[in-house]
């Protein structure tokens, strides 16, 4: 292993612990809330079983509003809301809320799309079978748009990783705060071209094995 | 069985069904027929109200299903059947699965969900094709497992809308007999939309014409098969030969 490595490797891993913290919450709230929010925007369209005009603008606004933000100003603005629900506005604890929320933002997007690709008939079956609302979508919405969903989801989760580099401005670490910090300002180009190996390594792992799976479950 | 009540159904202030009324007998297969933007399709979903009439009464086997709350509604629809043109199977669940998500959703008792899915995909004859996908099989194939989806919970009517438009005269032939036996053997009230003649004059004892959103005729028919199951190229030539063919190339 390079020297320099070996020097900063204590610092290194810390920082990749970091990054995964600030990219899995990322990715529990997108599963968690993005998931619903999607199915919901989806669901209140014209012409869709909930069709509601105030629910769907509504929320087709708020994730505009969001996802128009320059991530960084987004993190800035939230400060105040960060510090309400952390206590803090600092760290990697703190960061985890505007990556969250960016997060719920950029898959309920993808959620909403891959919705929008399972044929009208499959839900007129499901209609016409006696289905309640919440057993078409999970009889039939999901599983029909599922390798949909993960290729969303993979694609959101690379999203985070970008997104998380960017934390360091409120003390939250990661790799990217590592490289900037260490590369970049200290002039250590090398140690700075490792990190980018390491990211790079990681979203082709990442891209692979989403598209595998979603390639896996797709039987269409 | 079926009855409607001067229905109404109106799109902005097009009226694509104009004050329709009818009465469908237990145990009639009953053919709709018409031009296409005649209503026939329409007339067939709000049966099921899949498409919500503005004016008039839905009856189904004795419920008023305009009066029902939508969970009533949801349970009616249980005895109900549908098939589509399009078969509208979820491509990714097997034959088995596609099948047995109906008696799921009807709460059928989980123990004996097996041995019915069974005895619904060997009454359509599928019983070799339980674990393969939608993908895997052919028009008439899905249209089967539409069929034993549609039967899985014994309903009293089955509405087909357009089952038959999707497929070559060969295989239309093999899942009118399935619908024939269908309602022979169960007694099941079947509604069949179609622009192909041959269709209805195959199965129907009865059929209506449809014209701008209202019925111009009803005619009571003795069905007679005008599809042979036969695709041979024999038949074939025959055909093309029998009343107009001029010579062989």
């Amino acid at each position: 292993m390079p020297e320099i490595l070996v020097q900063y490797e204590a610092e290194i891993w810390s920082s990749i612990g970091e990054t995964f913290v600030m990219v899995g919450v990322s990715i529990l709230a997108a599963v968690i809330l993005g998931l619903p929010v999607g199915t919901l925007l989806f669901l209140c369209r014209k012409g869709q079983i909930l069709e509601n005009k105030v629910i769907f603008s509504s929320l087709n606004l708020l994730v505009n509003i969001i996802r128009s933000f320059p991530f960084l100003l987004l993190v800035v603005f939230l400060i105040p809301f960060t510090r309400f629900i952390i206590g803090t506005a600092i760290g990697t604890a703190a960061a985890t809320i505007p990556l969250a929320i960016i997060a719920i933002a950029h898959y309920s997007r993808l959620v909403e799309q891959s919705l929008l690709d399972v044929p009208k008939g499959v839900l007129e079956a499901a209609i016409s079978m006696g289905a309640s609302v919440k057993e078409i979508i999970y009889k039939f919405l999901y599983v029909e748009a599922r390798s949909g969903l993960v290729l969303g989801l993979t694609t959101s989760i690379i999203s985070f990783i970008s997104y998380s580099t960017i934390m360091g401005v409120v003390g939250g670490g990661g790799i990217g705060d590592f490289a900037i910090r260490y590369g970049y300002q200290q002039f250590k180009t090398d140690l700075m071209m490792y990190m980018i190996i390491i990211m790079v390594i990681l979203v082709q792992l990442i891209q692979f094995i989403g598209t595998t799976v979603s390639r896996k479950i797709d039987k269409r | 069985m079926i009855k409607l009540h001067n229905v109404t159904k109106k799109y902005a202030h097009f009226r694509a069904i104009n004050s329709v009324t009818l009465e469908i007998e237990e145990g009639e297969i009953y053919g709709i027929i018409g031009a296409s933007g005649a209503g026939k399709s329409t007339l067939l979903r709000i049966m099921n109200l899949l498409e919500n009439p503005d004016e008039g009464e839905v009856v189904v086997n004795g419920q008023v299903l305009t009066n029902l709350t939508s969970k009533h509604l949801r349970e009616a629809r249980k005895s109900i059947g549908m098939i589509f043109q399009h078969f509208n199977l979820v491509a990714n669940k097997t034959v088995f699965e596609n099948v047995a998500v109906s008696l799921e959703l009807a709460r059928f008792p989980k123990e004996d969900l097996r041995n019915r899915v069974v005895e619904c995909l060997q009454f359509v004859g599928l019983e070799n094709f339980i674990s393969k996908y939608p993908a895997q099989l052919s028009g008439g194939q899905k249209q089967r497992v539409a069929i034993a989806r549609a039967l899985a919970n014994n309903p009293q009517v089955l509405l087909c809308d357009e089952p038959t438009s999707s497929l070559d005269p060969h295989t239309t032939g093999e899942i009118l007999d399935v619908l024939e036996k269908v309602n022979q053997r169960f007694g099941v009230t079947i509604v069949i939309v179609s622009h192909e003649m041959d269709v209805i004059k195959s199965i129907c004892n009865r059929a209506t014409v449809m014209a701008d959103g209202a019925i111009y005729d009803t005619i009571s028919i003795e069905p007679k098969r005008m599809l042979g199951t036969d695709d041979s190229p024999k038949y074939f030539v025959e055909q093309l030969t029998k009343d107009g063919g001029v010579d062989h190339a």
